[in-house]
């Protein structure tokens, strides 16, 4: 077998994404035999994009001219383009206050009468490219990080996950946080495939995986307002991670 | 086949920067660290959210420094509603801070430094001329990330550490688990410290800066800050004295320290300012370039303290704890710790519904750009006449000592 050539870069974010790679310790080793890090400027020298890459995988959102040019090239060079993370696929935390004007936000941090860092409002990878696979999370699980890169190899990707963490916190059995303990916890809008990490530990779901498919809104926010969790508070956490959440 | 490109950022490094070199002719004249991360405007975001939303969003600033993040982000919002919290709940953010030093310098050395010294890219190269080395460094980093899932949840953004507590407690088996790695690791940490001791150091002889670190509490905590130069600043006046200035080639405020001392923090600074009797001829006068032999001492502290954190804790017996209802209230809350690049402050205000009305978030790579600064023209200066690409390689090695963390900078 050929070893997949893949880019891994970083735009607009906290670089969870590339780290929860690195943190696949045990099986790092093993996946050098089989994988070739071309373009991985946060672990290896030199920053060299050069020739095809079997898939690109980039981490964070776009707020910068130069993300914009880094992402076309590399969507140009690669035959598959992954969204890494929920800041690629949403926005993710960077966009929460995108109904705010920009400007203001920059001003509150670096004063008025400063032209320091200008940027535009933080958007998810696919408004600017064809996005081939999104792995959802902040972080993303390294077990899906692993899968991602074993399809791959097998020159395919991997499904789409396409029910929420609430389906996977009731198979294992927890105690429901929302109806039994009166939690905001967002696991039924919000992608599975963290196999219900946060509530399994009685921590509510904040969302951190984006928007669920086909997600009832509607129902859920009745359910909330019957746990009294008016309408803005729910919405102000799911914005969190995706501003598009609208009523 | 498409052409390529080689792009001019730094590499082995978290986040986006570059050192531009400046040329007077053939020769180069200065160099300049341009931080060039995209703000997320962490500050701004902040602002209108719940005092218990405002860890939760702030340790996304950084994944390597997201445990600490949230502990000095929980701290400072704790002042201000007056929370208490229990012995276990103390030691268990200790344990879990002590669990991030340990990756982050594992990572640090292992993945980012070392392929300088053995002359490779990265950690591919690594497992093709040092094998055992980088399983070595493989092995300590996961049971740093082992101690970090443990307590906090998860590895990176920890959900389990909240206000007044954590969601749930570790069971006795896992910290037995993690008393087992903990002693294995010894053997680990010592053949580091004697592989990078063993290194030989081509980066010139720059002297390192005056250091500058939190005291006043266990290893990596305190409520103030002490410097080389004997100055003792409180948490409170912290934000005042380090003084950070917005510059036009950097998107990371800068710390322009009043009178003529540009100060260092992180592993070289700590251990200058609290030196370890044992390693005391390693490190005393040391030059930057030890920087990365302090971060492997270090690596061995934190070992050594996590075991003796998990210990505490086994003796104590672990309890569930309920944690008590909150009751918002106005003030200001300042917090400092010790990240694993140096000092780290977070401000939050809150109103009286708890709301939050301001923020300000001081990171060890934002306060170390001046000595950055300082350390580059050192370098041009004895460089003087060396090519273009000896210069710009040696430059970024220099930055490297300072294991610069840019998301964390600009946030």
């Amino acid at each position: 077998m050929t070893r997949l050539r893949i880019a891994i870069a970083g735009l607009t974010a906290c670089s969870g994404c590339q780290l929860s790679l690195l943190n696949c310790e045990a099986e790092l080793p093993a996946l050098l035999e089989q994988v070739d890090f071309h373009f991985f400027p946060l672990a290896c020298s030199p920053a060299l994009l050069v020739g095809e890459y079997q898939a690109a995988l980039v981490e964070g959102c776009l707020t910068m001219p130069h993300e914009q040019e880094l992402l076309l090239a590399l969507r140009q060079q690669s035959r598959y383009l992954i969204a890494l993370g929920t800041c690629a696929a949403w926005g993710g935390v960077a966009a929460l206050k995108n109904d705010e004007h920009r400007e203001g936000l920059r001003q509150q941090v670096y004063g008025e009468n400063q032209t320091a860092a200008v940027t535009f409002p933080p958007r998810p990878l696919h408004l600017l490219v064809p996005v081939d696979a999104t792995v959802c999370g902040c972080p993303p699980e390294k077990e899906e990080l692993l899968r991602l890169l074993g399809s791959l190899l097998r020159g395919a990707l991997p499904s789409p996950i396409d029910y929420p963490v609430c389906s996977e916190c009731r198979m294992r059995e927890n105690l429901c946080l929302l109806t039994e303990r009166n939690q905001l916890c967002l696991g039924p809008l919000t992608a599975g495939g963290c196999s219900a990490r946060c509530p399994s530990q009685g921590v509510y779901c904040e969302g951190c995986r984006g928007p669920t498919a086909e997600p009832n809104l509607p129902e859920a926010l009745e359910i909330y307002q019957q746990k009294g969790f008016d309408q803005a508070t729910v919405l102000g956490r799911l914005r969190r991670f995706y501003p598009g959440w609208q009523p | 086949m498409s052409g390529g490109s080689k792009i001019d950022i730094l590499t082995r490094v978290e986040g986006h920067g570059s050192v531009e070199l400046i040329r007077e002719g053939n020769r180069i004249v200065d160099a300049r660290l341009q931080l060039h991360e995209s703000p997320r405007l962490f500050e701004a975001l902040l602002i209108g959210r719940r005092f218990d939303e405002l860890a939760e969003i702030a340790c996304r600033i950084c994944s390597i420094c997201s445990t600490v993040h949230k502990v000095v982000a929980l701290q400072a919002v704790e002042q201000v509603l007056g929370v208490l919290v229990s012995r276990q709940t103390g030691l268990l953010r200790e344990l879990a801070v002590q669990g991030g030093q340990i990756e982050s310098h594992a990572l640090h050395i292992f993945c980012l430094a070392l392929p300088d010294y053995l002359g490779v890219g990265g950690f591919p190269g690594l497992a093709a001329v040092a094998p055992r080395e980088l399983q070595r460094g493989l092995r300590i980093k996961s049971l740093g990330n082992l101690i970090q899932e443990t307590i906090g949840g998860r590895a990176i953004h920890p959900f389990n550490l909240l206000i007044g507590g954590v969601g749930t407690a570790p069971t006795a088996d896992q910290l037995q688990r993690l008393a087992d790695e903990l002693a294995a690791a010894r053997a680990d940490t010592a053949a580091t410290i004697a592989l990078v001791a063993g290194q030989q150091e081509s980066l010139l002889p720059l002297p390192a800066l005056p250091a500058c670190a939190v005291a006043g509490g266990p290893p990596l905590f305190g409520d103030h800050l002490e410097t080389a130069t004997a100055t003792v600043i409180s948490a409170a006046a912290a934000i005042e004295w380090l003084n950070e200035q917005i510059e036009a080639h950097t998107h990371a405020k800068v710390s322009r320290f009043d009178g003529s001392s540009t100060f260092m923090v992180g592993p070289l600074a700590r251990l200058t300012l609290n030196m370890p009797p044992d390693y005391a001829d390693h490190v005393r006068n040391a030059p930057l370039s030890s920087s990365l032999l302090a971060r492997a001492i270090e690596l061995q502290q934190a070992v050594t303290r996590a075991a003796l954190l998990v210990e505490q804790l086994m003796q104590d017996g672990l309890r569930p704890e309920q944690r008590e209802l909150i009751a918002p209230r106005a003030g200001t809350g300042t917090a400092l710790i010790e990240a694993p690049r140096g000092t780290l402050l977070h401000r939050y205000t809150l109103d009286q519904r708890g709301i939050c009305t301001a923020a300000n978030i001081i990171t060890p790579t934002a306060i170390n750009q001046a000595a950055m600064e300082q350390s580059l023209k050192a370098l041009v200066a004895i460089m003087d006449g060396a090519d273009y690409d000896q210069v710009k390689n040696t430059a970024e090695r220099l930055i490297r000592c300072f294991d610069p963390c840019i998301s964390c900078a600009v946030h």
